[in-house]
């Protein structure tokens, strides 16, 4: 893997002594160019700070305003809304079916998180053991299935479980289970939960493993070599020396994902509008469902807002750990 | 039957199997994308699906491609997709050259910064946005949705690039330098070769990511129709053509097939490149 | 060096990727040099091709200054689309909504208030099906355009095979029993989609219930009365003599396309539905007739839904004046009728019910609409449509669930989302 090996390739030139005597040789242009160099960083970021100021702060903190205030669609249209302190929120918090959904968006992220670390772990470890073949095989389909559009994703899924004319009803008919003939996936709760568990983790675990497969390649063989003589069984392997190389990339994967199951709104919205019933309505879809269907904008960003809160605690601790690498990198 | 080969195959063999089903699982909703696209309509609802069709035809792709505007969507989305993407990576590549390579106050905000902006309630702000767009006129515009889709990117973006960044030993330019380089000049030079797979594999993401946003596309354009995207179109396609599921398939193959194709050709930058950003974390 | 040029030629691209969007987004000037244009949003099945071609062409011969520009809107997620529409600064001129959706846009200020045209609209004549709704606060923002019920769409032939009488079917047992002989051999007797709520909302009717009540100013869902799960349950007797799908409703698949595969005996349908099948499968032409839905007993119809659209003009619409020239043209004698005749619709005048009393289709809609109510008058029903508790809970029976407990569970949801919305 060329970018791996440029990895590992550059460190040897920091022994070389050369260049660092070069750099010392030359203190004057160097302070000479510091000066300038206390700005270039600042231009530097200037575009990115800027947009994330106008593009996403700006916005961010209009949702927070509306969600104090009462924002329906007349307010839309008209423009002045009426500040109304914190009445959105004790509604939100006192409506029993809001606290249904954030348990629902729980129990769907960890069950998605789960299964697709689970997976891509196995999936990484078993790439690293495959032939050249194989592997190729399968990082290409890994990489095909990771490409696959969200939307085209997700409507071949409706069509995988289409209670009449889809494959896998039809398969498992014809397995001799009669009770699944044209049976409706999507109008039973927990069969389209499962759907739409299984189509995020289809589209999640690639992304997953490829980065956790890259990572085991960078584990130099010698340190299994010595595990292996010291006597150690693959379990135990595993354990001490493969995990903890992977922990601060397992901990990124982890945190991307919680983020992206949190945030998993248009596979649910193509797919059930949150139905049937409430039965996939997670915190994204709530608040989308408030804001549009009711035209109550104000208790949708509100909903949003809580969402960001609780999104926030459950990543604090990896956060902790990303910032911690962040100054370790330096 | 005892000989060492066939022992290590048969040793081999749980392996094999299970990246076997590894690679159908994966494959398999694609494969039946595509295959269902290539069936003529009789044999898509015959009471036996066959898993590979007898006969094929095109008519489900000239449905789909003589759907009104289909060539128009398919140039918006390019247009989107290009200029978010060449967008993010310019400004993502200056932003991470300056938090891998310098020392400034300032700098570990920067990266909460970005840290956070990577958990933005991107579908809560579809208000906000609407609301600011309007009262700048920026509504029914692809400018809009290009800009939207470059912020959606830029956090990941810098992100990746700059662990891409830490890989590259500053020795390098360092050595440029002092050949006479100014410091932009030894970073295009030296540091950009081999930054180049990293790159790349940065723009597969917000490729397609912004390929594949919905909910902007649909809310922010309104009135001029000839400005919509292809996931618009592919979800409005499924309401005109009903029952057409061939139609529909094939309508997703072709929504599909640029990404697939970018990803295919590009798959070793991908699987390589990746970890060298994240890696570095 | 390879690299700086590529990444001048990005930057490049990406100029003239963004002024290209320009030039195509740029804001309506255009066409037609002087000439105004006015955007109009018709829903599908609204009107023909033909005669949306027919019509613009009429229209720009009569008003050679106007632009007509008509665009097609599906449907599905409708609500959002207009909501984004009003509140824009540039709306389109005219917009087609349903009877039941306008009361929340008016009551929202995003509508311009058209009672001081309704003389020149004929304001007097309307149906009062379609006005009503269309007004708010004693003020009139819907313009009616066109109304339309149910009936029963049928194969004369696979009657005459089964040796049914159509004429005969004047009661909910007479229908069973008719819809029974037909489900035969590869024939389904009906097919009724599990979801298809307008036909429960009459069955509901029919026995005296509602699918919400008001008392004391709030409103909640009334699926778990009696009367309710009595409809309910002979939409389950029905809905099992034919193969229509329990978990989608007649969009999907679109249940005339199913009919014209020729399998199917009867549909429930705006007569217009009949125009879609033969132009899907021309072998059925003139081999489709109609009857109004049975009641349950012979002296009344069956009570329908009286569905319909009124045109709007947004506030921000940029061309009001000619917005209303539109809507004059449309909701005029000539076009009334020849949109009545084309689409098989009651027009929005009851001085011009005449020009489809010959036509079978309006006949029996005719008769249906003797018995036509409509859904609860609040802008807080929108959000239930919205959101359609009531589908699931059809799902959820026919697919084997009590009867009693998602009843209860549907109406809870109504109440909710009506006192949540506004």
């Amino acid at each position: 893997m060329p970018v791996v090996d440029q990895r590992t390739a550059p460190r040897a030139p920091r022994r070389r002594p050369a260049p660092r005597l070069a750099v010392r040789k030359t203190p004057p242009r160097r302070q000479g160019a510091d000066r300038g160099h206390r700005l270039w960083p600042y231009i530097l970021v200037a575009p990115a700070v800027g947009g994330m100021l106008y593009l996403l702060a700006y916005p961010l903190v209009r949702a927070v305003l509306i969600s104090f205030q009462d924002f329906r669609l007349r307010q839309l249209i008209s423009g002045d809304a009426e500040f109304v302190g914190l009445r959105n929120y004790r509604t939100l918090l006192a409506d029993p079916r809001f606290w249904e959904v954030v348990r629902r968006t729980f129990l769907f992220m960890a069950i998605n998180v789960a299964l697709i670390m689970v997976i891509a772990t196995l999936v990484a470890l078993m790439v690293e053991r495959l032939g050249r073949i194989g592997r190729t095989a399968v990082l290409c389909s890994l990489v095909l299935a990771w490409a696959m559009p969200v939307v085209a994703a997700t409507t071949v899924f409706q069509w995988l479980f289409h209670s009449e004319f889809g494959i896998v009803n039809r398969s498992l008919t014809g397995l001799g289970l009669g009770s699944f003939d044209r049976y409706p996936w999507f109008a039973h709760g927990t069969a389209a939960f499962a759907i739409l568990v299984t189509l995020i983790v289809w589209q999640s675990v690639p992304f997953a493993a490829v980065t956790l497969y890259s990572a085991l390649t960078t584990v130099s063989p010698e340190l299994y070599e010595s595990a292996r003589l010291d006597g150690a069984g693959a379990g135990r392997i595993f354990r001490s020396v493969t995990f903890p190389i992977l922990r601060p990339i397992f901990l990124l994967v982890v945190s991307l994902e919680v983020i992206w199951t949190f945030k998993a709104f248009v596979q649910i919205w193509v797919m059930t509008r949150g139905g049937p019933g409430d039965a996939t309505t997670i915190l994204p879809v709530y608040a989308v469902q408030s804001a549009l269907s009711g035209q109550r904008y104000d208790l949708g960003s509100a909903a949003s807002m809580v969402t960001v809160i609780l999104m926030s605690g459950v990543l604090v601790l990896s956060f902790r750990q990303l910032l911690r690498q962040e100054d370790e990198s330096r | 039957m005892n000989s060492p080969a066939v022992r290590r195959r048969l040793r081999r063999l749980p392996l094999d199997i299970a990246a076997a089903v590894t690679v159908v699982v994966c494959l398999f909703p694609v494969y039946w994308m595509v295959s269902t696209a290539f069936k003529p309509s009789k044999d898509i609802r015959s009471a036996d699906p066959h898993l590979f069709p007898h006969t094929w035809t095109l008519d489900h792709f000239r449905r789909a491609v003589e759907a009104d505007g289909f060539a128009l969507f398919w140039r918006n989305s390019v247009l989107v997709t290009l200029g978010a993407v060449l967008l993010a990576l310019l400004v993502a590549l200056g932003a991470a050259y300056a938090v891998a390579r310098m020392r400034w106050k300032g700098r570990r905000q920067f990266m909460l910064m970005i840290f956070i902006a990577q958990m933005a309630p991107w579908e809560s702000l579809i208000i906000p946005v609407y609301i600011i767009s309007r009262d700048t006129g920026m509504l029914d515009r692809l400018p809009t949705l290009t800009l939207i889709y470059f912020m959606i990117t830029l956090p990941f973006t810098v992100v990746v690039l700059r662990g891409f960044i830490g890989t590259i030993p500053p020795e390098l330019e360092e050595a440029a330098q002092v050949d006479g380089c100014t410091r932009t000049g030894a970073f295009w030079r030296v540091a950009m070769p081999l930054l180049a797979p990293g790159l790349m594999a940065t723009s597969l993401f917000g490729f397609i990511t912004a390929w594949n946003e919905f909910a902007y596309a649909n809310f922010l354009i309104i009135k001029q129709q000839d400005n919509r995207t292809l996931p618009v179109w592919l979800s409005s396609f499924q309401n005109t053509f009903g029952t057409d599921w061939g139609a529909t398939m094939a309508a997703s193959t072709l929504f599909a097939l640029p990404a697939l194709v970018i990803f295919l050709l590009l798959q070793r930058h991908v699987t390589s490149g990746f970890a060298a950003g994240a890696v570095k974390g | 060096m390879k690299y700086r040029l590529l990444a001048g030629g990005s930057a490049l691209v990406l100029t003239a990727a963004l002024s290209a969007c320009d030039v195509s987004s740029g804001p309506d000037s255009g066409d037609g040099g002087g000439r105004t244009a006015v955007d109009v949003w018709l829903m599908r099945d609204s009107v023909s091709a033909q005669f949306q071609r027919e019509f613009t062409a009429d229209f720009e011969k009569r008003h050679p200054e106007i632009d007509v520009r008509i665009q097609i809107q599906e449907w599905d997620g409708i609500g959002q689309k207009i909501t984004a529409a009003l509140a824009s600064n540039d709306a389109p001129d005219v917009i087609e909504a349903g009877n039941t959706q306008v009361a929340q846009y008016a009551e929202s200020g995003g509508l311009l208030d058209l009672s001081d045209r309704k003389g020149e609209l004929n304001g007097e004549d309307w149906l009062s099906g379609l006005a009503e709704p269309g007004s708010y606060e004693g003020r009139q923002y819907g313009i009616p355009y066109y109304a339309a019920n149910r009936v029963v769409v049928h194969r004369t032939d696979l009657f005459e095979k089964a040796g049914v009488d159509a004429a005969g079917i004047k009661t909910r047992e007479q229908w069973i029993d008719a819809t029974t002989r037909l489900n035969k051999g590869g024939t389904q007797g009906i097919y009724l989609p599990g979801q298809m709520w307008y036909a429960l909302a009459g069955f509901i009717w029919d026995e005296g219930g509602d699918l919400a009540s008001e008392s004391g100013g709030k409103w909640s869902g009334a699926l778990d009365t009696p009367e309710a799960l009595r409809g309910m349950a002979f939409y389950e007797e029905l809905q099992a003599l034919g193969e229509g799908p329990k978990d989608s409703d007649e969009d999907d698949p679109p249940q005339a396309e199913v009919m014209a595969q020729g399998q199917v005996a009867q549909i429930i349908s705006t007569p217009g539905g009949a125009g879609v099948i033969a132009e899907n499968n021309p072998g059925l032409k003139g081999r489709l007739g109609f009857f109004p839905i049975p009641g349950r007993t012979a002296d009344t119809p069956g009570a329908v839904f009286t569905g319909g659209s009124d045109l709007v003009v947004p506030a921000a619409a940029a061309h009001p004046e000619e917005a209303v020239a539109f809507i004059r043209e449309l909701t005029g004698d000539t076009w009334q009728k020849k949109l009545a005749l084309a689409m098989s619709y009651v027009p929005n005048r009851t001085t011009l019910a005449s020009a489809v009393a010959d036509d079978p289709g309006a006949a029996a809609m005719a008769v249906g609409a003797a018995n036509g109510h409509a859904t609860p008058n609040t802008p807080g029903w929108a959000a239930v449509e919205a959101e359609n508790p009531i589908k699931d809970y059809m799902t959820a029976v026919l697919t084997g669930g009590d009867a009693a407990k998602e009843a209860a569970k549907a109406s809870q949801d109504i109440t909710r989302a009506m006192n949540a919305g506004s």
